[in-house]
């Protein structure tokens, strides 16, 4: 079974979502089978399913009672393989009882072209023709939006490793991703789920550092009961937002257009120079505390270019999660060496953003939920770094093949 | 150290009021043509020489001044909210460590306003939702140190509310609203209590800031009242933990908390997260997550947070 059965292949269903929206049911059928009973979706979304990839091994489960069931790899794709201004992405998938599911972004990067009145130049010309351009002096309307509702069953597990979002230069997007569990499933029963939300500074190459306008990430976790009551789990928010929108924030729009003046310099710099360079020449000079800030996401990110969060919950991640929170709790202290020495204040400690440059934190928080936060110089250290850990650690390769880390 | 402490805190106390009546003073001055409709708007305070003062101005007037206390026995001096950590992480050299505080000090403000300002104003809107406002703070609070940090916070303010101002508030309540806000206040504090047992990790944990929120209510402050007080009071405990790191000494230290740049920037971030629902509320530091996350890898400590 290369490809999931579909009891309903009609062409025709597709036909019912609106553009963008997408709607995908997983169940197991008996003895078990996982097959897709629903799966629609419209452009410029693509959802493309794919089974019998991986087979995991009897004895892999974190609960040995019930095989598990083999994995769904579910690919997640945009024409042109991001999102314009005013797309809204919709997509809703149902986990059942004892399924599991891999989702990815087998394009790369998510990009978020930006929000401005002629989209000259970012977008692909494929791509011009057939969305509708939202008049470009409505903030609201022509943000990209994308929303992700994922309802997962008891003993079902989602493992959603997605590639980090490029936001350009200008551009304004919303993503909120919300995942529902099953309130009443207890110990080994609990639904597991595994996502990594993360976002870049943008095209190094074209020298952007932190210049869009706007992007929200919020992460969800909801437990709902069979009453249909609902408690929220977790709730992971990252707000990075140049304020341009403010009414009184008149520098910031001066400093924009100024900056794309400069644009030919900026480009192959590091990005720590870049918000220097950018500075323009007539701005009077700032107070020592800097009320406005040449460019606040990127003040508020640095010295990361690459920001990210990781969710963990349920069996079948317990082993990943205690074992980023050991690896955490053996990261070397910091300062230890200092205290005999005070002269040397001036000497940056290499030990601090330790190999790899990358800085990060986990915690167990409530219910039982791992949650890992990290910052890194870009990318490829960022991918390195979290799919060095997983491999490592191996469970998500055993329970989920080596797919389910195809964007790591 | 303690003497010297008490009269520092005292300095500060005659520092800030002043400085709020100037700040309230400008703000009826100035147009506000953004939400807080009631900015512009009569200010008690403007009035003191002209008229009299009514019973519930003073009354209000009374608990501004007593949650304004740096002497309000909350701990908050245990904490530095991420600043101890940031100096670790952010090794500068003696010239620059002023200016890499006062870099630390705008993300700190801009961060509480943008995570935690929005379950404060929501307390004091809505007090009847403080348990949905507790749980859903829980779920945002990403890391242990900072909700182990606001926890704390919470229940010595409960306490506080408890064993001193209840007697004198509750009592004569102001209004409807504050005589519902302590019944809220009641609520968690038996809910705290009652699940003292259960190890049920998903129950009332008595945060502070929807709590701050309920309590200002309750005690007749105004929503910008509350507001302005909360961001303050963090101002005041990352500048009092600057002290006593050394960063500074606390003549700059109050320097720094009477400047018109604080309170431009304490007025704009009140301004942005006026109308922000707690759905919305989010960390606009990403970078301040780490630090505060990583402070327990610091060899050594001075500050819980």
């Amino acid at each position: 079974m290369r490809q999931p059965t579909m009891p309903i292949p009609s062409p025709f269903q597709s036909s019912i979502a609106k553009p963008g929206q997408g709607k995908v049911v997983l169940s197991l059928l008996p003895p078990n089978n996982p097959t897709l009973t629903t799966l629609t979706y419209k452009y410029p979304l693509k959802l493309v399913p794919r089974t019998g990839g991986f087979v995991p091994s009897p004895d892999s489960s974190a609960h040995s009672d019930t095989r598990p069931s083999n994995p769904v790899h579910l690919y997640l794709l945009t024409y042109g393989g991001g999102l314009l201004p005013g797309d809204h992405i919709e997509v809703s998938i149902t986990l059942e009882p004892r399924t599991r599911m891999v989702v990815t972004t087998p394009q790369g990067s998510t990009k978020i072209f930006k929000t401005t009145p002629n989209n000259t130049g970012t977008a692909p010309n494929v791509i011009k023709g057939h969305r509708n351009q939202m008049p470009a002096n409505n903030h609201i309307s022509d943000m990209s939006q994308q929303t992700l509702d994922v309802n997962i069953g008891r003993q079902a597990a989602l493992c959603y490793l997605p590639d980090p979002s490029v936001p350009f230069k200008h551009s304004r997007y919303a993503q909120l991703q919300t995942f529902t569990v099953d309130a009443t499933a207890k110990g080994n029963d609990r639904s597991s789920v595994c996502v990594l939300d993360w976002v870049t500074q943008g095209r190094t190459s074209r020298g952007e550092n932190w210049n869009f306008q706007f992007w929200r990430g919020r992460n969800e976790v909801w437990a709902e009961d069979d009453k249909g009551n609902r408690q929220l789990l977790l709730r992971d928010s990252v707000i990075l937002d140049d304020e341009s929108g403010d009414l009184d924030a008149t520098s910031v729009s001066n400093e924009v257009e100024v900056e794309e003046g400069v644009k030919g310099k900026v480009e192959n710099t590091t990005h720590d120079t870049n918000t220097a360079l950018a500075k323009p020449a007539d701005m009077p000079p700032q107070a020592p505390a800097g009320l406005t800030p040449l460019n606040l996401i990127a003040e508020r990110t640095r010295p990361h270019g690459v920001v990210g969060t990781l969710i963990l919950s349920g069996p079948v991640f317990e082993a990943l999660g205690s074992f980023m929170l050991s690896q955490f709790q053996s990261q070397p202290r910091i300062g230890s060496r200092n205290w005999s020495d005070h002269a040397p204040s001036s000497v940056s400690e290499p030990s601090i953003s330790n190999k790899g440059d990358v800085t990060w934190t986990a915690a167990r928080v409530r219910a039982g939920f791992v949650l890992v936060k990290f910052g890194a110089k870009d990318f490829e250290t960022a991918k390195h770094w979290l799919g060095g850990l997983i491999r490592e650690e191996g469970s998500v390769i055993r329970e989920f093949g080596e797919e389910a880390l195809c964007c790591l | 150290m303690l003497i010297k402490d008490t009269q520092d805190l005292e300095a500060e106390v005659t520092l800030l009021e002043s400085r709020l009546q100037d700040a309230r003073a400008q703000l009826a001055a100035a147009e506000y043509p953004s939400p807080p409709s009631s900015w512009a708007v009569k200010e008690p305070y403007n009035n003191i020489n002209n008229t009299k003062l009514t019973s519930a101005t003073r009354t209000s007037l009374h608990a501004l001044l007593l949650l304004s206390d740096s002497a309000l026995p909350l701990g908050s001096f245990a904490y530095s909210s991420g600043l101890e950590s940031y100096l670790a992480h952010n090794k500068s050299p003696r010239t620059t460590a002023i200016r890499s505080f006062h870099r630390f000090l705008k993300l700190s403000i801009a961060s509480i306003a943008s995570t935690s300002l929005p379950y404060v104003l929501a307390g004091y809107r809505h007090p009847s939702t403080l348990d949905t406002l507790d749980n859903d703070l829980d779920a945002s609070t990403p890391c242990i140190v900072a909700q182990r940090a606001s926890i704390a916070q919470g229940r010595a303010l409960i306490g506080v509310w408890e064993r001193a101002f209840r007697v004198s508030f509750a009592g004569k309540p102001v209004s409807e609203d504050a005589e519902a806000a302590a019944t809220a206040i009641d609520d968690l504090s038996d809910a705290l209590k009652s699940c003292l047992e259960e190890d049920e990790d998903l129950g009332p944990k008595g945060h502070f800031a929807p709590l701050w929120g309920v309590v200002c209510r309750a005690m007749g402050l105004d929503l910008e009242q509350t507001a302005h007080v909360f961001v303050m009071n963090h101002a005041k405990a990352v500048l009092s933990a600057a002290v006593r790191a050394g960063v500074m000494g606390p003549y700059q230290a109050q320097n720094v908390l009477a400047s018109q740049e604080l309170q431009d920037t304490i007025m704009r971030r009140i301004e942005r997260e006026w109308d922000t629902p707690v759905e919305q509320a989010g960390q606009v530091v990403p970078a301040l997550d780490l630090w505060v996350g990583r402070h327990e890898l610091l060899y050594s400590r001075i500050f819980n947070s």
